[in-house]
């Protein structure tokens, strides 16, 4: 049903657009849904978000919300509910026990089970420090990015270990972020580029900016871009990973380096990468949320919003070509993204004014022949019981 | 606008705040970035990979800020100060990021009272003109614990509602500090910390008001390479970030002017006995010797170092420039040479005039560390002035200031990476007294400055004389 709705959405364009050009494009997100303090919120700058089955935990600065997707209802929870610290910076939930674990951003690390928050931070156990950016389920193990160091906490035995220049290979300790991959845990670090921990030998292995040098990339293609590392994202076989210097593809053997200048990345600012697969991975962005949708032909597509109105385009590039520009009554929620996930054919964008919703319809990975959409998508991306 | 405001604010800030005013959270205000040619006044023979056009070049055009933040209103009439946070070391303690005990209390207590003399003047002028209430400074101690300063940050940022922060000095906690400004979307302005990476993190809401370890590096390498033509230099440095980054500029600079560093000791914070670094650096036939590091080990180094019959000439990071370290030395301080990010003797009628406000409010004389936050605190303050209580602009009228920042140190220009481009200085030890050099002032010569940033240039390598590589 939803492929119909896809394909008379493109059928409908193409009438629109006159005798359009058929081409291999990737698919484009044209349904957005905004999903605000209007909406239930507790705030609109949303740092972190997370798919669970029907549940969207969405993590902002005053507080935890969670989207029901079925009614569109949300639920939220403060300092008064229990919430030990409201500004919610890293979600992840354990699919074993349904458990969501809380990075707080200066109040360490939560666990939000049976409607009751438990909470560990500096004082009471091995966490490192309390200002955690990123958090993970590794097994029976919970990973915490800290400002000071990683730890990881076994929830069966209780035991914790500490993760330092100490014991790993960290020039820096200064954690951004954690994912968990095949048989790996990669950690990204400012200063110190993406880790691998292998979970079978307890290894871990480097991966720093050949070059070495700060102020410039020698070559684009040599190693990971720069150690300023915002996130790092397994897909597939291969890791996706984003700096503030722009973006990389590292698939055990080759890497491959994004700029502004050679990809249709938004900006080389990035905050963060949510891998899809081997082919497709999204870029948060400071000007927009860019994703790359076919890795063999360094295919994009870039999604923002207009300054005025609610507006926004979705341009879709080849190296910096321009393919197709689509225009949407509604765009993403705001250019400023900082968080990703994604589920199944959706995908949730959080922003700093609201939580984007991309409905999607008619999905496909990769590209497929189909018409360009040279005209505006007027109607085709009205959402129909939602946000908005 | 109260007219103590409206004498604030010249032209190009009127446009500047024309362009910032009444923007909606998803507009970015229309206004042009800075765009240096050249980072940090590299000279091409110090260029990383200098025959090698890199493929990316960073740090050249400022950052933008394009988050909902412009957006935000103002608070209401109940808030009774302006808060803005101070952190910096100011209580002893021991700490695993500084490399055991603190040793940087007497700079960040230097630091706090230049905030505390700024602040005080702001508020016997009126206090925040747009609705006269006093500014007050959050003051929180850098211990370095654990990443402490994080948590600082988020206590000022969150907890505190604080407008803008200016800390802190270590280089570990710096970075840390930053970190959480970017979140919190709050302007971390630094006046106490010379570590060339603080700024080179693409940070909007970062900038610094010190010269830093790039530039007196730079400034000393000439001097030691250029000028004196030293060959065989040797580097004794503490064990840690302080003392790791501050000779990175010096490795690279001497490498690749084919004078790589023949030897690099490196020596615990708090260290009395130099003997086993110094008798390898002896060993090693040397020219000269630098040190960077703090003024403490810097004397008894170079004590140890006469006692061994060391003659070289002995050179230092600008920490030595103090009279812990003169009073350590002696009669061997006589000669030394130290980069310097300013120049205290300067004839400046604001700096006599700082100079007397400071010794009659802590009846002491003010060093660097104390000029320049009073510089960062007189900034910071300035534009929540003309800004009004809203962080992003506050750190908008900053990043697009077109002039640079008349301070009491000397002038500020930001560069597009908005840290101090400013002049740097030599430190000399002559006849008991500490006397300050420009580059001119020791005729020290500069290598060539291309013009074009590295990615556009015609070719990797630049030969100054070829006219075609100068393009």
């Amino acid at each position: 049903m939803r492929h119909l709705r896809y394909v008379s959405l493109m059928a409908a364009l193409t009438c629109l657009a006159g005798a359009a050009e058929v081409a291999k494009l990737p698919y484009v997100y044209t349904k957005w849904k905004h999903i605000t303090t209007a909406d239930g919120l507790p705030n609109d700058h949303i740092f972190a978000v997370k798919s669970d089955g029907p549940r969207v935990w969405i993590g902002t600065e005053n507080g935890l919300a969670m989207l029901d997707k079925r009614t569109g209802k949300i639920k939220s929870w403060g300092e008064k509910d229990g919430l030990p610290w409201r500004v919610v910076t890293a979600i992840d939930v354990d699919k074993k026990t349904g458990d969501v674990w809380l990075g707080l951003f200066g109040g360490g690390l939560a666990r939000f089970s049976g409607g009751r928050f438990d909470h560990w931070h500096q004082l009471n156990s091995g966490l490192v420090n309390d200002v955690v950016y990123g958090v993970a389920v590794q097994d029976d193990n919970i990973w915490a990015a800290t400002t000071a160091g990683a730890s990881r906490f076994n929830t069966v035995t209780g035991e914790w270990t500490i993760f330092t220049e100490k014991n790993a290979p960290m020039e820096e300790i200064w954690n951004y972020n954690v994912a968990v991959g095949k048989g790996k845990v990669y950690i990204a670090v400012w200063g110190s580029g993406m880790l691998e921990y292998d979970i079978a030998s307890n290894r871990w292995k480097d991966y720093l900016d050949p070059d070495g040098e700060m102020e410039i990339d020698l070559y684009r293609d040599d190693g990971i871009v720069h150690v300023i590392v915002t996130a790092a994202s397994p897909a597939d076989d291969v890791v996706w990973v984003s700096s503030y210097f722009g973006a990389c593809r590292y698939d055990g053997r080759h890497w491959r380096g994004y700029y502004n200048q050679d990809s249709g990345l938004a900006d080389d600012f990035i905050n963060n990468t949510k891998g899809r697969s081997a082919d497709e991975a999204w870029f948060a962005t400071d000007k927009g949320a860019s994703a790359i949708t076919d890795f063999k032909t360094n295919t994009w597509v870039t999604y923002t919003r207009d300054a005025t109105g609610k507006g926004g385009k979705a341009v879709v590039m080849r190296d910096r070509d321009v393919l197709e520009t689509v225009e949407m009554p509604v765009g993403i929620p705001h250019n400023f993204i900082i968080n990703y996930d994604i589920d199944g054919n959706d995908v949730f964008v959080a922003t700093a004014k609201g939580l984007g919703w991309g409905v999607g319809e008619g999905y496909y990975p990769g590209l497929k022949q189909r018409p360009k959409m040279v005209a505006k998508a007027k109607g085709a991306a009205v959402t129909k019981g939602g946000a908005e | 606008m109260p007219p103590e405001l409206k004498a604030l604010i010249d032209d190009d800030t009127a446009e500047v705040l024309r362009r910032i005013n009444g923007l909606s959270p998803y507009q970015v205000p229309d206004l042009r970035l800075k765009q240096d040619s050249n980072y940090a006044h590299t000279p091409s023979d110090y260029e990383p990979f200098g025959a090698i056009k890199p493929y990316k070049e960073h740090f050249l055009k400022q950052m933008e800020y394009t988050g909902a933040g412009r957006a935000i209103p103002e608070p209401g009439p109940e808030l009774k100060t302006v808060k803005i946070g101070f952190i910096g070391p100011i209580m002893s303690t021991v700490s695993v990021a500084t490399g055991g005990k603190s040793h940087e209390e007497t700079l960040g207590i230097q630091m706090l009272e230049g905030a505390k003399l700024a602040i005080e003047e702001w508020n016997a002028r009126g206090g925040y003109f747009r609705r006269h209430i006093p500014f007050e400074l959050d003051t929180r101690n850098d211990n370095g614990l654990w990443g402490a300063s994080g948590n600082e940050i988020i206590n000022m940022a969150y907890k505190n509602d604080d407008w803008a922060i200016i800390g802190t000095i270590d280089g570990a906690n710096s970075h840390i500090a930053i970190r959480v400004a970017l979140k919190a979307e709050i302007v971390m302005l630094n006046s106490g910390d010379t570590d060339p990476t603080f700024i080179e993190t693409n940070i909007p809401w970062v900038m610094r008001c010190i010269g830093d370890d790039r530039q007196m590096g730079y400034l000393l390498m000439d001097y030691v390479l250029r000028k004196m033509n030293y060959k065989r230099v040797g580097i004794i440095r503490a064990s840690n970030r302080y003392g790791r980054f501050g000779v990175r500029e010096l490795n690279d600079s001497g490498r690749r002017m084919q004078h790589p560093t023949i030897i690099e000791m490196a020596y615990k914070v708090g260290s009395e006995d130099f003997s086993l670094q110094l008798e390898r650096m002896k060993a090693s036939n040397l020219d000269a010797v630098i040190h960077w590091g703090d003024a403490a080990e810097s004397a008894r180094i170079l004590n140890q170092m006469r006692k061994m019959g060391m003659k070289q000439p002995f050179f230092a990071s600008d920490r030595s420039v103090s009279r812990e370290f003169t009073n350590v030395a002696g009669a061997n301080a006589e000669g030394v040479i130290c980069g310097f990010p300013w120049n205290p003797q300067r004839k400046d009628a604001k700096l006599a005039a700082f100079n007397a406000a400071f010794r009659k409010r802590f009846n002491s004389d003010a060093g660097t560390y104390a000029a320049h936050a009073y510089d960062g605190m007189n900034m910071l303050i300035w534009a929540i002035q003309v800004a009004g209580l809203n962080r992003a602009k506050i750190r908008d009228v900053l990043a697009y200031r077109t002039k640079p920042w008349p301070g009491v140190t000397g002038d500020i220009p930001l560069s597009a990476a908005l840290d101090d481009l400013g002049d740097v200085y030599l430190a000399k030890y002559e006849g008991g007294a500490w006397r300050y050099y420009s580059r001119e002032d020791l005729k020290i010569p500069r290598g060539y400055i291309p013009a074009r940033d590295r990615v556009n240039r015609a070719t990797g390598a630049i030969d100054p004389m070829k006219p075609e590589d100068r393009n």
